[in-house]
């Protein structure tokens, strides 16, 4: 008995097509008279401690810091605003805002649509389909941290294997510092999380997919529809709730960015490789500006919040 | 698990064509970083001739894998680690999700939402101030610190996953059992468990693989070096705080660093992509 | 059933918001200041002792700690190395945790961080006492000093020299010391190695490298009486525009790249592979340090590796005065006995044994026969340590370590795109913001 199985049972939580839209919680949970709250609340509250301790009160702490000047050791003073205003003016972090949106607006769109074309190569039952399924999961797996490591070798002038393939291709001498230019350090970032991510949008995607029945294909092929004109019309309206969730954790996680760029340019040369993490990272960690730097990220927590919200509007907009 | 009939032959050479592109594309450049490791720093720097590409040698693992290998302890580190954070996910994760799938208590919705707003957070932001509070309590420098710090931060995806997990579960399989006379205990482990697991050992494999490559935290969080873990020890490789940087260690580094989510992913797969999909899908 | 858990709820949160209130209560200031003129300061200490390290450093300190843990039954040191880009935050958060360690071994251009703001014990007694009070280095002695009291001892020396391989320059029949008088000598005697020796590349420099840079071609500055910061500490400005010697040394740079009398990797070297090419003998002149011209060189290479200190460019002579400083940390738990590990570490045979390690005595007097024998390239900067300098300035790390330095950023607009004038307006903004920024 699999996961998938019970959502096909009768009594599971709404039906298939409702699975998008939000079910009301009395449908959604029959009580029973004999699962006390306080068994509940017992059951959740080493979950809450974790998480009001770990990420909820640094939270309230960082929001206090933002109103200060927290220099480096020694006493702090109140600063009020001060940190908010002067961000907002700040050349350098609308120079880094700018550059994740334009990282964010590069990756996103060959991510959903690689990640939606691997999904169909694989949704169907062929031999192999499994194999391939785990072959392109695999980069994902590794984690951006490790397969950063691994590029920064081959990314190296000279002697680094992306170089060598270009020279003896004859497209280049092989010496492009691919991790020092600001250009072409983007377009190394981007080429590996076009490459590391879609496996993971492959996956949102592949169950949804599995759960188109088979009549409203057929139904199509009737009709003497092209391939490319049955999955617009038809696999996308279905699973659009998938669609929009695969968008949804990309764009977070590219407007969170750091690891790679971390590891692979330092946010270089000079600040034109720096996403807005990294900026915060540099104003915290470098300048040692504590104050500043906790009110610029909570700036884009609120952010990231909106831009959140805004996709899940627009997305589910239209459903019903 | 099939829900489509046989699919149609003329798409078979395309698929053929496609599955095989794209597996390249995918495993590839994954093998050639492995075949990497194995060649001497003169291979990696210089620019030899095809033949002297094969020149192959183990010294890059010597630092991670022999017996006086200073490498070592960040392996074993990050083992210990990562492994106390994927059990301590999993059972956190579905108490929780249990809790808020089939209990009604008040005040539900806003925690949940409040777990779920924590993904929205980037660590980087309150990075100091939970280091201020973690050394209060005296979590700093410690691996103990660590455990707790990665599963807070794959919490809220596991949570999210058992919750849906439970949400799938039929209310008259646990009605039943309560006219059995099961308490809660008994409920987990012997009624629902057929059906958790899945979700179960994907909470516990994604915390695995996020506490496994995480470094900036542990970066933050670990004076001492004997609790430095494998990707801190990669990131000291790179810098070459230990002298010049050794691209042969880092790439050897990195093999280790892939190996365990290789096989862990590969022999738990069918949990983890189920869990995946039907977690995320509901939402 | 609604009051109790909302009452649970508000509980958490309650908690939540109390411990940050009670962790920002407990890091408000500073620690309390060490008395170190108490009599019996300083002897007859036991227990252990803590003491940080920079990972860069470590083998030269792990080597002390060894020595003096042997000499002492009752009191034992222990070393933990500390990440480089870590550290200075590392050490600032557990200030305010209130734990720290008793000392801290670190790049001394980090002192003035922390001094300013009472972080480090007054040992200036204990200083002026010692017997070698003034061999010790000039530089570090400097950097540790604030408002004419001292608050650390100098540890590790750093000193940039130019090193040339002597055996090329004599077969294009130059001698180091003719040539290496001016900027203007040595480029004449770049361009003749490139015409006698064409297979070799004269002169090399990291150009992606700032801190590297900052270590070697700020003496060249130096050498002429002149610096890239103005003003007393806390008080401080660029000193670029206008500044005729540091155009002069872009224009030395950028010549070397014009006319390709460095190698091609100059552009790109970031440090990692620093000296590599003059230890292996493609490279003739090689600004840089002892660790990497001479301790990594095959013992073969070692003689005909010699150096002279940084000439400016029209004479005059300087060196960078790098390195570790030792501080004590108010608060330490064991300040006694961190004391008898410092004055430990500044004995004549734990500064002789430096060289092994790569890296120089900070004792003038450390440079015997015997040194002078087996470390024969570390004898110039040790025997001048009076002309060794470096800044003091809050700023450093971000003026000259970082990857997004201002500095960086203007050598290599002035090097490698030819827009000196350019790349000094643009430096001298960014030194004025930043120093701006970081006064006190």
């Amino acid at each position: 008995m699999t996961a998938l199985d019970a959502t096909t049972r009768p009594d599971s939580l709404g039906s298939r097509q409702q699975r998008g839209a939000p079910v009301p919680a009395s449908r959604r949970r029959p009580r029973s008279l004999t699962h006390r709250p306080a068994t509940g609340v017992l059951l959740v509250a080493p979950a809450l401690a974790l998480v009001a301790f770990f990420a909820l009160a640094p939270l309230v702490l960082a929001l206090f810091i933002s109103f200060t000047n927290w220099p480096l050791i020694g006493e702090y003073r109140f600063v009020g605003l001060d940190n908010y205003l002067q961000a907002v003016q700040d050349p350098g972090m609308w120079k880094a805002l700018r550059y994740t949106l334009l990282y964010t607006g590069i990756v996103t769109g060959p991510i959903l649509l690689l990640g939606y074309g691997l999904a169909v190569l694989v949704r169907s039952n062929r031999r192999g389909a499994t194999v391939l399924r785990t072959i392109f999961f695999l980069p994902y797996v590794i984690g951006l941290t490790t397969l950063s490591y691994m590029l920064v070798l081959e990314a190296q002038p000279d002697s680094g294997g992306l170089n060598r393939i270009l020279a003896g291709l004859g497209l280049t001498d092989g010496s492009t510092a691919w991790l020092l230019d600001g250009v072409l350090g983007t377009v190394v970032l981007s080429a590996l999380v076009i490459w590391a991510v879609p496996g993971l949008t492959m996956i949102l995607l592949l169950s949804a997919m599995q759960g188109v029945p088979a009549e409203v294909y057929e139904a199509a092929d009737i009709d003497g529809a092209s391939w490319l004109r049955r999955e617009w019309s038809i696999t996308v309206p279905i699973i659009r709730p998938a669609i929009g969730m695969s968008l949804i954790i990309s764009v977070i996680g590219s407007f969170l960015a750091f690891n790679q760029f971390f590891i692979l340019t330092k946010g270089g040369p000079g600040t034109d490789t720096t996403t807005i993490v990294g900026f915060v990272y540099n104003r915290a960690f470098v300048e040692l500006q504590l104050g500043s730097a906790t009110a610029i990220s909570l700036i884009l927590v609120v952010f990231t919040a909106l831009v959140t919200i805004a996709q899940f509007v627009l997305l589910r907009g239209s459903d019903e | 698990m099939m829900s489509r009939p046989v699919v149609k032959d003329r798409r078979a050479v395309p698929y053929a064509v496609l599955g095989v592109l794209f597996a390249l594309i995918f495993s590839l450049p994954l093998l050639w970083s492995i075949f990497r490791a194995f060649q001497p720093n003169e291979t990696i720097l210089g620019t030899p001739a095809i033949p002297e590409l094969f020149d192959l040698t183990w010294q890059n693992f010597s630092v991670f894998l022999s017996s006086d290998a200073v490498m070592l302890r960040p392996v074993l580190n990050s083992i210990v680690v990562s492994l106390s954070t994927a059990a301590l996910t999993a059972v956190v994760a579905t108490l929780a999700g249990y809790g808020f799938s089939k209990f009604s208590f008040g005040g539900s919705r806003l925690a949940f939402g409040l777990i779920l707003l924590s993904m929205m957070v980037p660590f980087q932001a309150i990075l100091t101030p939970l280091y201020l509070l973690m050394n209060s309590v005296g979590l700093t420098d410690s691996l103990l610190g660590l455990v707790l710090f990665s599963t807070n931060f794959a919490l809220p995806f596991g949570i999210f996953l058992m919750k849906n997990t439970f949400d799938t579960v039929p209310q008259a399989l646990e009605d039943s059992a309560i006219i059995d006379g099961a308490g809660t205990l008994r409920m987990l482990v012997e009624v629902l468990r057929p059906m958790i697991i899945p979700g179960i050992a994907s909470s516990a494999l994604y915390a695995f693989l996020t506490s496994w490559t995480e470094f900036l935290g542990a970066l933050t969080f670990l004076t001492t070096e004997k609790y430095f873990t494998l990707p801190i020890a990669l990131l000291n490789i790179q810098v070459g705080t230990y002298g010049e940087v050794d691209f042969g260690q880092l790439v050897a580094g990195s093999v280790i660093a892939m190996i365990p989510c290789v096989i862990l992913y590969v022999s738990l797969q069918r949990f983890y992509v189920q869990g995946l999909a039907a977690g995320a899908v509901k939402g | 059933m609604i009051d109790r858990r909302q009452l649970l709820r508000a509980g958490l949160a309650l908690g939540a918001a109390g411990t940050g209130t009670a962790a920002l209560a407990a890091c408000a200031g500073t620690l309390p200041p060490i008395d170190t003129t108490a009599d019996n300061f300083g002897a007859g200490a036991t227990g252990s002792v803590t003491v940080w390290c920079r990972a860069a450093t470590q083998t030269a300190i792990q080597a002390a700690a060894e020595s003096f843990n042997a000499l002492h039954d009752d009191l034992q040191v222990t070393v933990l190395p500390i990440p480089d880009a870590q550290y200075v935050t590392k050490l600032a958060t557990s200030i305010r945790g209130g734990s720290v360690p008793d000392i801290v071994d670190f790049d001394l251009i980090n002192c003035p961080l922390f001094s300013v703001r009472e972080a480090f014990a007054d040992i200036t007694e204990l200083v002026e006492a010692l017997p070698f009070r003034d061999s010790l280095s000039a530089g570090h002695m400097g950097l540790a000093s604030y408002e004419d009291r001292l608050y650390g001892i100098p540890f590790i020396g750093d000193y940039s020299t130019l090193f040339a391989n002597t055996d090329l320059l004599a077969r294009a029949g130059l001698a180091l010391e003719e040539v290496s008088g001016s900027l203007e000598s040595l480029l004449e005697a770049c361009h003749t190695l490139k015409r006698e020796l064409p297979e070799v590349a004269p002169w090399t420099f990291p150009g992606n490298a700032s801190g590297a840079m900052g270590f070697t071609i700020q003496p060249m500055i130096w050498a002429a009486d002149t610096d890239l910061i103005a003003g007393e500490l806390g008080d401080q400005s660029g000193n670029v525009v206008g500044n005729d010697v540091v155009e002069a040394v872009l224009e030395f740079h950028r010549q070397l790249w014009v006319d390709e009398l460095v190698p091609q990797r100059a552009f790109v070297e970031d440090g990692s592979q620093w000296g590599h090419d003059y230890r292996s003998g493609e490279v003739v002149f090689f600004p840089g340090a002892y660790g990497s011209a001479v301790a990594e060189a095959e013992e073969s290479f070692r003689p005909s590796s010699q150096n002279v200190l940084l000439p400016g460019p029209t004479g005059g002579r300087a060196t960078f005065s790098g390195g570790d400083n030792m501080c004590l940390l108010n608060g330490a738990p064991n300040p006694s006995g961190a004391w008898m590990f410092m004055r430990h570490t500044l004995e004549l045979d734990v500064q002789r044994a430096l060289p092994d390690s790569g890296y120089m005595p900070i004792r003038s007097d450390s440079a015997d026969d015997a040194f002078a024998e087996s470390y024969e390239q570390a004898v110039l900067p040790v025997t001048h340590l009076d002309e060794g300098y470096v800044p003091s300035t809050l700023a450093y790390n971000l003026l000259y370590n970082q990857s997004t330095s201002p500095w960086l950023a203007m050598i290599r607009r002035g090097v490698f795109d030819g827009d000196v004038p350019g790349a000094m307006a643009e430096a001298q903004s960014e030194y004025d913001r930043i120093l701006t920024q970081t006064q006190l």
